[in-house]
């Protein structure tokens, strides 16, 4: 097949599926949705090994000139392409038998579709309008996906939420996109060269602000776990939220060193802030949603550069996995018979699971490794690369001690990750059941196991490279352009003294577990949410009040002078012509129905005495 | 008399034969429904016929209709004069779509019918006609003639405060058109026509083409004050209002002329009064306050009429007369314009987020989107009256599924609390599907109508050179409280658990007549959100030929 179809398929395939999906009848939504997703991601890995390139098609003309959808495929487009296709799969294929149960589950699949189908088009996009547009379809998708349980209270409070702070975020991109495009004279993201003022390269990145729940809108996300676990794997773990990072990234050629600090700044704050939150998680989803607001911190450190890509990809990766795994044990706790009500979500009731769980506890243990990144695991590479992309950038910048910073604030997040990791892992499989039921022997269903074991797989060091501690010779990393940044080797020493620092903070800490989940500035949003419904409330006694009086006064005072012409007619000018008896008396007969409350009859008049007085005035 | 003569006539026609006919009420309905078909398929027959490459009015008719002779102020000449452009095409064809909807979903009307039907006739006809005419006279006649079915309407067949808000509608619309009549007299005063007057003088023969250069000859004799004032003919044709050569030197219409009342010229002035006799229409903050009293007393298929037909007169107005005639005038004042524009779409939407009758929330809704059609208009920029445009046809598809969306409800309940209903998404699965897709087109979501035009407005107002990105900016406050009060809306009604404040309200899903109505406005909107050359494509000439020939 010729590329442009392949892409054309790949395009439209996503949308065309979902339509399907929710024509289909009830009993094979599930199976369809998976074989669609199979072809897509086919067709994913056969736009994957095409060289980098852009393909356009004629879309609409506007102020004279010819405005065609254009895309771009770039070696990043299609890393993530690749990245959203195999987690959707497998997500897809973990949600058959995780949401076997729910009567709307073709409801789910056709949203997972739509999401796909966004996100595609956001990734491959070269255009500043059509990535925008893709970037608003996903948070969409995100608020329906949210409020997949629609009677749930929780979750549609915070599907409201989440598209609402994401639209803050939006306003701020929308800007960003059209300064950029006015800048440089072009629509095209491929045809921008040279540097942007700061002001809209911080623009666009603020956009990223709301999609990567960034400091300070990041409380949208903890929330958003509202909705299905595995949908919550593919989208506010894996590559929605990283559509933020993906901006930085389209842009980071041409918006100048200023922009990309203000980049790293707000990823050293979410960094640190968002690993220092995990660790007052009573919920193991909450718990894993900070775990994400951290590490997109982290990729936002790159500043979007081929680091940030790096670590998108392979975070992707184990984040996907760690969800699936939480899902799997939510699922068997939720499944146990009960001897009193249990929250399976809840860290204070879990506890002791490697017994029930060995599978569920070696993924969380390999893609908790990748988190912290330790040797052996892809994410060692990825994070040791974020490092010194900051270490090499310093060298030649005059901003030299603000990197530094961020190196440090790097190195505390590291050592926050690995406690809050390493916690979470104790506090889920180690240790004794806190539950107070007794637990069956877990046989997770292979339809979960699949897509972890392949997880694993993909998130071990040998895809990216054969040595384990270093990706100078990576096969992988030639492919996607990602380029080897180095530092020296006391950073090594650091890393592995984070790791020590996080097991000791574990160890001190293991009886201590987080009563509530605590949320970070989370006084932010009701303020936000309360400010415009009391402007709404003033708006409106404003309206009513004032704007509407003035005018119903202003009306009736012509009534009143109405009136008093009438009178004057009637009294004066009738009585001087009472000898015209019989006209007089006609007169009276119709002005008696003028004085009705016909309001329009005194306009009349207003209005044409007005036009003669005009014409007369004038001429 | 050719295609678009009909289109006027047979609603005309049509509102004779329902309104004295005696037809009952099956009949008129089915004569109504019948009628405004065909009008669609004439509509659709002329948008084949167009040609979208072409400069100025297509498919003209011209009849001489009156003639006046002043005496020493000339002669007055005004004729029924239609055509039909890339602005008008896109908005009759909204307006005889829109109709169509509204005799559709008149089921709920009771009473009265054959009164009923033929005065929705009578509106669609005077809603043709406006956007058809080519004669200034002939628009306002039809402007002012729209108000008379609007009101019986309103005012008959409406809520329980129908008599306040018929007259409110009536006395602010009536105040609107003072102002554009008293323009149109002064305008047409300081006009030449130059092609009637060279008849007249019979410095043409009758066959003879009328060429730039006997134009311009024409506006040099002007100039030179070699035409004497009697011997002038004047007339309403909206081409000649539209060149300011043609105006006789002196007069205050004249650029010329140095007559300042209160700093602002006669040409000034002349703007503003026709600015704020469409503003009223459209209607802009602060002349809005008669919009959610009309349409919470409105029955469903009026609401309709009024939000998806009538409002865009107003901007049509602007685009048609005030900006034509008073080009540079509108120019200096785009920043007041954008201003204006900002604050309704703010204003508007802050006072949707305060209300609790959804049907008054939908309409402060249309305040703050046709506030986007003037911050487009105001940026002077191809991008911003492409969007403008657009989102005038778009808001027209919008707010008739919106308000059917409301009618739905309040056919089942007689009731539009807000409050009253949660949940109705487990018990009308098709009606939240539908309302769904309304909200989050309503909230500017792309691959919906509402998105294009939205975006389009602020990226005119963005880029344009006219204005400072602020307007742009504050602007988008709009769409984000947009999505703030349709959501909650959303969330409230149709989302959480069942309940209904009245245990005897049924609420049956949507009927098929129901489901095939707003399934097509929905899936129109799609179409337009993802194929946006369609509506542009209309558009395009008149939007470059204006900024081109305007600004000169």
């Amino acid at each position: 097949m010729p590329v442009q179809t392949i892409f054309l398929a790949l395009l439209a395939l996503p949308w065309l599926s979902a339509l399907a999906i929710a024509l289909l009848p009830k009993k094979i939504q599930a199976t369809v949705s998976i074989v669609l997703a199979g072809i897509f991601t086919y067709l994913a890995f056969q736009v994957g090994h095409q060289p980098e390139g852009s393909i356009s098609y004629p879309w609409f003309n506007l102020g004279g000139k010819t405005i065609s959808a254009h895309f771009w495929l770039t070696k990043s487009a299609q890393l993530l392409l690749l990245l959203v296709s195999i987690i959707a799969l497998l997500v897809q294929i973990f949600s058959k038998s995780y949401l076997a149960e729910d009567p709307k589950i073709g409801r789910y699949y056709t949203y997972l579709h739509l999401f796909i189908g966004s996100m595609s088009l956001l990734v491959l996009t070269d255009q500043t309008y059509l990535f925008y547009g893709a970037w608003e379809l996903v948070g969409a998708c995100s608020y329906l996906l949210i409020s997949f349980w629609h009677q749930k209270e929780s979750a549609i409070k915070a599907a409201k939420k989440a598209f609402l702070l994401n639209r803050i975020g939006d306003i701020a991109l929308l800007f960003g996109l059209l300064g950029l495009s006015n800048y440089f004279g072009t629509s095209l993201f491929s045809e921008m060269h040279g540097a942007a003022p700061a002001l809209i390269g911080m623009a666009v990145i603020m956009g990223g602000i709301g999609k990567s729940a960034q400091f300070p809108l990041m409380s949208w996300l903890p929330d958003a776990m509202e909705g299905p676990t595995p949908a919550s794997a593919l989208i506010h773990a894996a590559t929605m939220v990283a559509a933020g990072v993906f901006v930085g990234i389209r842009v980071f050629p041409f918006i100048g060193e200023e922009a990309h600090l203000f980049m790293g700044g707000i990823g050293a704050i979410s960094l640190v802030a968002g690993a220092f939150m995990a660790l007052f998680q009573n919920d193991i989803k909450k718990a894993l949603a900070y775990s994400t607001i951290s590490q997109l911190g982290l990729m936002w450190l790159g500043m979007g550069s081929s680091a940030s890509m790096f670590h998108l990809y392979t975070h992707g990766i184990f984040k996907a996995g760690l969800f699936l795994t939480a899902g799997s044990v939510i699922h068997y706790l939720h499944h146990q018979k009960a001897t009193h009500d249990l929250d399976a979500q809840s860290l204070n009731l879990m506890g002791g699971l490697r017994k029930q769980l060995p599978l569920s506890f070696l993924a969380y243990v390999v893609f908790g490794a990748g988190m912290l990144g330790i040797p052996f695991s892809s994410g060692f590479y990825s994070k040791e690369n974020i490092a010194g992309f900051l270490w090499q950038s310093a060298e030649h910048s005059v901003y030299a001690n603000y990197y530094y910073v961020l190196l440090a604030a790097l190195g505390l997040g590291m050592v926050l990750t690995a406690s809050y990791m390493c916690r979470q892992t104790y506090l889920i499989f180690l240790g004794q059941n806190r539950g107070g039921n007794t637990l069956e022997k877990g046989h997770t269903e292979w339809l979960q196991i699949l897509p972890i074991s392949l997880l694993i797989f993909l998130s071990l060091f040998v895809w990216i490279s054969m040595n384990p501690m270093d990706s100078e010779h990576s096969v992988f990393m030639a492919f996607f352009h990602l380029e080897n940044y180095h530092i020296p080797g006391f950073w090594l020493g650091i890393t592995a003294g984070s790791w020590i620092a996080g097991l000791g903070i574990t160890y001190l800490t293991r009886r201590s577990v987080p009563k509530t989940n605590v949320q970070f500035l989370g006084f932010l949003w009701p303020a936000m949410y309360r400010l415009a419904w009391y402007l709404g409330q003033k708006a409106h006694r404003f309206d009513a009040r004032i704007v509407d009086r003035i005018v119903v006064k202003f009306t009736e005072l012509q009534v009143i002078i109405a009136h008093m012409s009438a009178w004057t007619d009637r009294h004066l000018v009738d009585g001087s012509v009472s000898l015209l008896a019989s006209i007089s008396q006609s007169l009276g007969a119709r002005l008696r129905t003028w004085q009705s409350a016909q309001l329009h009859r005194y306009w009349f008049w207003v209005f044409f005495t007005v036009v003669f007085i005009l014409i007369y005035l004038l001429y | 008399m050719g295609n678009l003569s009909y289109i006027i006539l047979l609603p005309l026609i049509a509102s004779l034969v329902v309104g004295f006919g005696k037809l009952g009420a099956t009949y008129s309905r089915l004569v109504a429904i019948g009628v405004i078909g065909i009008q669609l398929l004439l509509l659709a027959k002329i948008a084949l016929v167009f040609d979208t490459t072409q400069v100025g009015f297509q498919l003209a008719e011209s009849h001489d209709w009156i003639h006046l002779n002043l005496g020493s102020l000339g002669q007055f000449v005004s004729k029924y004069a239609i055509g039909v452009d890339g602005l008008s095409l896109g908005l009759i064809l909204l307006t005889g779509l829109v109709s169509f909807v509204a005799l559709w979903n008149s089921e709920d009307i009771k009473e009265k019918l054959a009164g009923y039907y033929a005065l929705v006739l009578l509106l669609n006809a005077s809603l043709m006609g406006c956007f058809l005419a080519r004669d200034m006279f002939l628009f306002y006649i039809f402007f002012e003639f729209m108000l008379l079915p609007m009101y019986f309407l309103i005012g008959i067949w409406g809520g329980p405060r129908k008599n306040y808000a018929s007259l409110k509608f009536f006395i602010y619309t009536l105040v609107g058109s003072l102002f554009i009549l008293i323009v149109m007299l002064g305008i047409a005063l300081a006009y030449m026509d130059p092609y009637e007057t060279a008849i007249s003088l019979q410095k043409l023969g009758v066959n003879q083409g009328f060429g730039i250069e006997a134009l311009q000859s024409m506006q040099t004799a002007l100039a030179a004050h070699e035409i004497a004032p009697n011997q002038i003919v004047h007339s309403f044709d909206l081409q000649a209002l539209s060149d300011a050569n043609n105006c006789q030197p002196n007069n205050l219409f004249s650029p010329q002329s140095g007559f300042l009342l209160g700093g602002l010229s006669g040409r000034a002035w002349g703007f503003w009064l026709l600015f704020i006799g469409f503003a009223i229409k459209l209607p802009l903050v602060p002349l809005h306050t008669w919009l959610p009293d009309a349409h919470v007393e409105a029955p469903t298929p009026i609401s309709v009429l009024l939000a998806g037909v009538l409002l865009k007169i107003g901007a049509y107005g602007w685009l048609r007369m005030a900006i034509p005639f008073f080009p540079n005038e509108a120019l200096e004042a785009s920043s007041i314009m954008a201003g204006l524009g900002v604050l309704s779409i703010i204003y508007g939407a802050y006072n949707a987020l305060a209300m609790s009758d959804l049907k008054k929330l939908v309409a402060y809704s249309s305040v703050s989107h046709m506030g986007f059609v003037l911050l487009g208009i105001a940026s002077f920029t191809p991008e911003g009256w492409q969007g403008a445009i657009f989102q005038l046809l778009s808001h027209g598809i919008l707010s008739s599924l919106l308000f059917l969306m409301v009618g739905v409800l309040y056919h089942r309940t007689g009731n539009r609390q807000i409050d009253n209903f949660s949940g109705l998404a487990s018990k009308m699965p098709k009606y939240t599907l539908i309302s769904g897709i309304a909200i989050f087109a309503s909230l500017g979501l792309p691959g919906f109508s509402g998105f294009i035009g939205e975006f389009f407005s602020l990226m005119g107002a963005f880029t344009s050179t006219h204005l400072t990105p602020i307007y742009a900016i504050l602007g988008s406050l709009g769409i984000l409280l947009g999505a703030g009060y349709l959501l909650w809306t959303f969330q409230k009604i149709f989302l959480g658990s069942y309940f209904v404040r009245e245990t005897s309200w049924d609420l049956p899903d949507l009927s098929t007549l129901e489901l095939i109505s707003l399934f097509g406005l929905g899936i129109l909107s799609i179409i337009f959100g993802i194929f946006p050359g369609i509506i542009f494509e209309l558009s395009e000439i008149f939007v470059t030929n204006s900024l081109n020939n305007l600004f000169r």
